[in-house]
């Protein structure tokens, strides 16, 4: 996991010792993704955007660049790598310095190639998508994820956009809109990864409305990448806020922490969903943290509350409590991966 | 604004006029879209409250931070979410936090910086 200043943790999941930290040549840590192959981890870091590839074998970075220059900046966000692991696709935002002001400019779709270390092709998002771009917004415009075939790109947000890899021209909206996550923030690499399990599908949650009462409901939806066909099954009323789900290495039950209240009436509670009958098996109040993060380690058993700290606290995934918290020296920062 | 009061036909006029932009209540009336409740001025983003060490969530309050508070301090620079003033580490002050791994612990070792 992303920690400050500038390191990248190698955590033992069983008794919360960091085993090493990988130092970051380019900064804070912002985001981390697995590759496809699982044998190499993207890591986008804040203070030049950049751009660093580990070696899982090794524990070393292989590969680093910043996309800054004296008078060009980038925010970059929902950064996803292609199969190959050759290039990422993502929304950036690109800040000229003039001699007397800062330009901001308007949203695009980038293609970063990791081996010519730079950005090799952008796209305006209102050119390619009309006068609806879904480059802009919160979070960039949602995180990527990348068809097996390299074909199509996936955004997720408040709609699920399906656009043509080799232009970003849309294929397909469907009206399905992730919940909002405490975790998201502005930055950030990755998509639903950690809510996968297998190559060429994704699930996780989703709320939608019916076309009449507009009634906020989640549910659990299946998409199968390759195909671009979703299935989806409403579970129940839409909470407040959901944070992404976690599912179990052997498929049976996922979990995800949901938030009701604001501020000081901040409610949290876990729930476990079965996977199988798409409905809700288990649910647990929990502490709240103001904000966090939510994983899970790589055999399913714990659950990980995380994040603006340097603390995780782990909760038993059957029976919700909680069981220790580890401290690990240094405040947190991205996405936790897990790696048997 | 209650306590101005009009004293004269063209105050008055104006008062009506203000009351009359407000929609009549009607029977079962369900605001789908109820206006919001004021709420207090909070300058924001970090780059514009000017009041060093003070930190308050999007209520005015405290009750929506960390605690203790350090554990937000980082997220003033990276998300730039809480109203609070840190050095500006995009541009200016990159290192102003890297002698310093664990806010909460290690706060001492940030940085000061002189603009």
């Amino acid at each position: 996991m992303g920690a400050y200043p500038n390191i990248v943790m190698i955590v033992d999941t069983t008794d919360g010792k960091v085993l090493e930290r990988i130092p970051l040549v380019t900064g804070l840590p912002t985001g981390l993704r697995l590759s496809n192959d699982k044998k190499t981890i993207f890591v986008t870091t804040n203070d030049h955007s950049g751009v660093e590839v580990i070696d899982i074998a090794t524990r070393k970075v292989i590969n680093h660049f910043v996309l800054n220059s004296e008078t060009h900046r980038y925010r970059l966000n929902g950064a996803a790598p292609d199969p190959d692991g050759k290039v990422l696709y993502a929304t950036t935002t690109e800040i000229i310095k003039h001699a007397d002001r800062f330009e901001i400019g308007k949203p695009k779709y980038t293609v970063i190639d990791l081996a010519q270390q730079k950005i090799v092709k952008t796209v305006d998002s209102s050119s390619a998508q009309g006068d609806t771009p879904d480059a802009g917004g919160g979070n960039g415009g949602g995180a990527f994820e990348v068809s097996p075939d390299g074909q199509y790109l996936y955004q997720f947000r408040n709609q699920v956009v399906v656009m043509k890899s080799s232009d970003f021209s849309i294929v397909e909206r469907i009206d399905l809109g992730r919940p909002d996550d405490p975790s998201e923030d502005s930055l950030s690499l990755g998509g639903l990864q950690e809510a996968l399990s297998e190559p060429g599908q994704r699930v996780t949650l989703f709320n939608f409305s019916d076309p009449i009462v507009h009634n906020k409901a989640f549910g659990l939806a299946h998409f199968d990448l390759n195909t671009r066909k979703f299935e989806f099954t409403a579970i129940g009323p839409a909470p407040v806020s959901m944070t992404n789900l976690r599912v179990t290495p052997d498929k049976k039950m996922g979990y995800t922490v949901v938030t009701e209240g604001t501020l000081g009436n901040k409610r949290c509670e876990v729930w476990g969903i079965d996977m199988g009958s798409s409905r809700l098996a288990k649910t647990s109040e929990i502490p709240c943290r103001s904000r966090f993060s939510f994983g899970m380690s790589p055999d399913g058993k714990k659950l990980y509350m995380y994040g603006a700290g340097f603390e995780i606290d782990v909760y038993d995934a059957t029976t919700f409590q909680h069981e220790a918290t580890w401290d690990l020296g240094n405040d947190m920062r991205g996405g936790m991966i897990g790696v048997p | 604004m209650k306590h101005l009061r009009a004293i004269n036909k063209k105050a008055r006029r104006v008062d009506n006029y203000v009351a009359s932009l407000g929609e009549d209540v009607v029977g079962l009336q369900n605001n789908q879209n109820p206006t919001p409740q004021q709420r207090p001025h909070v300058p924001m983003g970090c780059a514009l409250a000017f009041s060093p060490g003070w930190e308050v969530d999007s209520a005015g309050g405290t009750a929506g931070l960390c605690q203790p508070v350090e554990r937000d301090i980082y997220d003033c620079y990276v998300t730039c979410f809480w109203p609070s003033q840190v050095p500006d580490h995009l541009n200016n002050y990159p290192d102003w936090a890297s002698k310093c791994a664990a806010a909460t612990k290690d706060w001492r070792n940030l940085d000061l910086v002189f603009p």
